[in-house]
């Protein structure tokens, strides 16, 4: 490498960090390790510097995929055809990097373009993953992994082999890696089933010392100004993590799991409501690594326990997990419409059959009264006349919380734009190169793939210009890119009076505003219409600043009676227009209401305009709508808001089911 | 010479807090980069077109397309495309070096991964049958300065290859049956319109300085700008003659900062103190304390002096910390960090 790395054993703190680091150094069969942390805590420093520590191992010389001589049942197929005369060379563990922008024929490997334009013959290049077997493959910024990529390496590390299917050729070797990861979870969370791959996880933060942070400062600019003396000086405290780490490698194989200790092992992993079994072997294998650094030659019960929150804490899940968001209900019972529709504040009827889904864990509504809210409370709520002449009100933003996945499905359209929501295939010469086609219909050649297509028949095709290859129009290749783009997303707001009651509209925007954190993350488009009093007001028009939005709801006022419809056609208003200009467009409209419309915009009923609005919105197939009920969980429900997502085919949510799993039910789920 | 003139860095008025960011940056490229934030029309692009003009000249050899200095990098040369110059290195020849200033790559709001990582040699490839790589605008950057103008507009996959080598110093390709890795460390210029949405929190730990500029308010100033623009656009080549000895000035006493720089020294008292900062203003990772002492050390540098004072550690904090504060989400990035930080230390102290 060009770049002196940062001296491992110049990283201050962070020893759970480097303890699990170099676990994984130790014993192979640990897994692997994710590092969750904000942004500048040596996360990437520390992987790169533990490749000078890493121990040696035996390789036969020369093969590019560090076979091990000693295992004959385990080679490529080039040292199997050789197995009488493989010499071997001893160097260091490899760490392999996997940028980011990698593509598929580097990752998994490919044909050789030079040699098969040469000789004719479909030689298979080895690629990233040759060279991480038997080292460490690192993946920087893992969450923003393409998910083509996340599959071949999922893959790969289930099957410990790569198999290889491509551009005529067919091939097999092993592959086994320790995966390294580092991710921000600013930047978004990480797939379930590649989380569950890595056998350890850390979550580090800065140090808060004081004193720490002023001999890192030092040590750090002392690094930059000098690079080459400041690694010289540390040298001698680097071999001798490296001597301590070779040492525990070769004592490795003589450690002893007691068996009774594994008793104690499954019971953290019970006690701790793991899922699966990955935990347990991955506990059993680190401890002994553990053990195996220490010297000792049998696992001991501080070891587990030490060895235990490295590998629960990505597994770990809560003993009372929320219960699963109900199904959107798109055929419950149509209710008898005899409602008086100007009233509905005052009807007392009781709804047993409403579909109630289980409480959660916890529920939201008493402990987030501020006191506006009790304000809010103590005016009589059936008052109609009371309420629309009361003074408007601001309520605060609620708790946001971490919104589950809303996506437009995926599909074989052309789009153009950008951001992180919904996975499309782009049509414009930009986003990702996924992979090549033999289809042509955009012109955007893919020259690497077009080539090697063409390699092989070069010696019989000879060509007049000069040029050593000659391209065929069957060889022609077209790269296949794809990028995730934003969506458009708006945002209809009821602002009316009955919003402000009990609290609602806190609960309402913290819901709102962690909507729009999440459409930030994903670079959405979005635009707020809110409706009160008699009319629907566009409060923001189409724009990327989500920040302008926030303010926006910070303000956002409440007070006067519903007009729902009137929203719904102002709704329906702009998503025509955006559909005009972008007919490819896949908007999403998120309704936040408790459905109880009183104003409307004609002669009819409200409630039944209402109704026959959103079938009409429905109608376009686009468009995909969700419906945030925000009324209150009690004895008296209506389920209005209910009946106008049936109606608009639109998914159903109350605000508490939209909280996205956590990290650890992820993984639950993916395990069942 | 027939290159059009530049407007002159040292004619730009007012802006004062950009002008220093980017000039520390040039004495210390290990600041990694400036973040430029504000309205249209702040001069913004204009400063740093400028820069070209006062870079300071750096050695490397003759056509390399890596921008590297003689033997910086021999594992490059033996894979690079010029065949000549790295057989001349790998035997251990004298190559052909020469000085040129400092360049300034713009890398475009619309350009392609390909382009700027670097890709497959079709020519070479389809006339000679052998893969070589083509370097992108990252090789181009290298030892330079990465200007990109609306940097929040950028595209994502291209955000996140510009995270990775910045972060780094290293450009690693694996794609289109290329595997290479050149050095690619370069001062990340970026500037940005706030109102049209927010850079991702891990690029924007990514610049080491923040600047805020808005329009100058000064009756007086702004007729300043429109006399010196006028006059610029008349005759340029006059505007700039007039202003020569002033851009010889700084373009001397940068060059006398990047000496004294190394015997710059910081009592640990003042280290606290910034440690402190970082702690009491809250800060996510440890990236804010290193700018700011590379930073104040620069500043002293700039000023002459071989000694880190208070002064200089404050006003490094006005610049390394006011995108690294921790912030409610969607909360606007706090513009005057000294009055947050008596906040702050103010709140607890009254509840006592």
């Amino acid at each position: 490498m060009f770049n002196i790395a940062y001296p491992f054993a110049a990283i201050i703190g962070q020893d759970r960090l480097k303890r699990a680091l170099i676990l994984n150094a130790v014993n192979p069969a640990v897994g692997g390790v994710l590092i969750r942390g904000e942004k500048g805590t040596a996360k990437s420093t520390a992987v790169r510097a533990l490749a000078a520590v890493l121990p040696r191992i035996k390789v036969v010389k020369g093969c590019p995929y560090a076979c091990d001589p000693d295992q004959p049942w385990n080679l490529c197929p080039y040292c199997r055809h050789h197995l009488d005369r493989l010499p071997s060379a001893v160097r260091r563990v490899r760490v392999v990097t996997l940028p980011l922008n990698a593509t598929e024929d580097r990752v998994a490997g490919g044909i050789d373009f030079s040699r098969a334009v040469k000789t004719g013959r479909r030689i298979f290049q080895p690629g990233l993953l040759a060279q991480a077997h038997r080292g460490i493959l690192y993946v920087d910024e893992v969450n923003l992994l393409d998910d083509h990529l996340v599959d071949i390496i999922l893959d790969a590390a289930a099957s410990g082999r790569n198999l290889v299917e491509r551009e005529g050729i067919s091939y097999i070797h092993p592959c086994q890696f320790i995966l390294v990861g580092t991710m921000n979870p600013e930047e978004g969370e990480l797939r379930p089933q590649l989380l569950d791959r890595f056998g350890l996880c850390v979550e580090i933060v800065a140090e808060a010392d004081i004193g720490q942070r002023a001999a890192l400062m030092q040590l750090r600019e002392a690094y930059d100004t000098d690079p080459q003396g400041f690694s010289q000086r540390f040298q001698p405290e680097n071999d001798k993590i490296a001597n301590e780490i070779q040492a525990a490698c070769q004592l490795l194989p003589n450690v002893s799991f007691p068996p009774h200790l594994r008793t104690l092992v499954s019971e953290i992993c019970i006690e701790n409501h793991v899922a699966g079994h990955r935990a347990d072997l991955v506990i059993e294998q680190a401890a002994r690594a553990l053990a195996a650094l220490l010297k000792h030659h049998e696992v001991t019960v501080d070891d587990i326990r030490e060895v235990a929150s490295l590998a629960l804490v990505h597994r770990q899940r809560h003993l009372a997990p929320p219960p699963p968001p109900p199904e959107p209900d798109h055929d419950h019972q149509p209710r008898p419409d005899h409602q008086p529709e100007q009233n509905l504040e005052s009807n007392e009827s009781p709804r047993p059959d409403q579909p109630e889904s289980q409480a959660g864990s916890r529920n939201p509504e008493p402990e987030e009264i501020s006191p506006d809210d009790q304000a809010a409370l103590d005016r009589p709520a059936q008052d109609q006349h009371r309420r629309e002449n009361a003074v408007e009100q601001i309520f605060a933003v609620g708790e946001t919380f971490k919104v589950k996945k809303i996506a437009s499905p995926r599909d074989r359209i052309r789009r153009r734009g950008s951001g992180r929501r919904s996975r499309t295939r782009i049509a414009q010469k930009q986003g990702r190169y996924v992979k090549s086609t033999t289809v042509l219909n955009t012109g955007d050649i893919a020259l690497d793939a077009t080539l090697r297509a063409a390699a092989p028949y070069q010696r019989q095709r000879t060509s007049g210009n000069g040029l050593a290859v000659v391209l065929k129009p069957e060889d022609l290749r077209e790269k296949i890119r794809e990028k995730r783009i934003g969506n458009f997303l708006l945002f209809l707001v009821d602002a009316s009076g009955s919003m402000g009651a009990r609290g609602r509209m806190t609960a309402s925007k913290g819901a709102i505003m962690s909507l729009l954190l999440d459409a930030y993350q994903k670079r959405d488009r979005i635009a707020m219409v809110s409706f009160r009093h008699q009319e629907a007001v566009v409060n923001l028009p189409p724009t990327a600043s989500i920040e302008l939005a926030a303010h926006l709801l910070q303000e956002m006022p409440v007070g006067g009676r519903t007009p729902l419809s009137a929203g719904l056609a102002k709704t329906y208003e702009l998503i025509r227009n955006y559909l005009l200009r972008e007919c490819a467009g896949r908007p999403i409209v998120i309704i936040i209401t408790d459905g109880k419309a009183n104003v409307a915009l004609g002669q009819e009923k409200p409630k039944a305009e209402a109704l026959a609005l959103a079938g009409r919105l429905s109608r376009d197939e686009r468009l995909h709508c969700l419906v945030v009920d925000t009324e209150s969980r009690g004895l008296v429900q209506f389920g209005l808001a209910r009946e106008l997502a049936a109606a608009l085919q639109a998914e159903y949510f109350r605000i508490e089911d939209l909280k996205a799993d956590t990290l650890v039910n992820i993984v639950k789920e993916n395990v069942k | 010479m027939n290159k059009r003139p530049v407007y002159p860095f040292v004619a730009i008025v007012g802006q004062d807090n950009m002008k220093l960011a980017l000039i520390l940056n040039i004495i210390n490229p290990t600041l990694s980069g400036v973040l430029i934030r504000g309205e249209k029309g702040t001069a913004k692009s204009t400063a740093v077109r400028a820069l070209a003009e006062i870079l300071p000249a750096i050695e490397v050899v003759k056509d390399c397309p890596f921008q590297l200095s003689p033997g910086e990098a021999l594992d490059v040369c033996r894979a690079c495309p010029h065949i000549e110059c790295s057989r001349k290195l790998l035997h251990q020849e004298p190559v052909e070096t020469m000085h040129r200033g400092l360049r300034v790559v713009e890398l475009p709001v619309g350009a392609t991964e390909d382009r700027v990582v670097g890709t497959l040699d079709l020519e070479h490839a389809l006339k000679k049958g052998e893969k070589r790589m083509e370097p992108g605008l990252l090789a181009a950057a290298h030892r330079g300065l990465l200007y990109v103008d609306e940097v929040n507009l950028l595209d994502d996959h291209v955000v996140d290859v510009l995270l990775d080598s910045a972060a780094m110093g290293v450009n690693t390709i694996e794609r289109e049956g290329v595997s290479f890795s050149h050095p690619a460390r370069f001062t990340l210029v970026g500037t940005m319109n706030p109102e049209e949405g927010e850079l991702r929190p891990q690029l924007l730990d990514r610049f080491g300085l923040c600047v805020h500029i808005e329009g100058i308010n000064d009756p007086a100033a702004r007729v300043a700008i429109m006399e010196r623009r006028l006059a610029f656009d008349d005759h340029p080549e006059d505007f700039c003659a007039r202003w020569q000895d002033e851009s010889r000035d700084l373009v001397e006493k940068i060059a006398r900062a990047m000496e004294l720089y190394p015997q710059v020294i910081i009592d640990s008292p003042l280290l606290y103190e910034i440690a402190s900062y970082c702690l009491e203003v809250g800060v996510d990772g440890h990236r804010g304390d290193i700018i700011i002492l590379k930073a104040a050390k620069t500043l002293a540098a700039f000023n002459g002096r071989t000694e880190v004072q208070k002064d200089d550690v404050d006003a490094a904090a006005q610049l390394a910390l006011p995108h690294r504060v921790r912030r409610q989400p969607l909360q606007d990035i706090v513009v005057e960090v000294d009055r947050l930080r008596h906040q702050k230390t103010a709140q607890p102290a009254a509840g006592v």
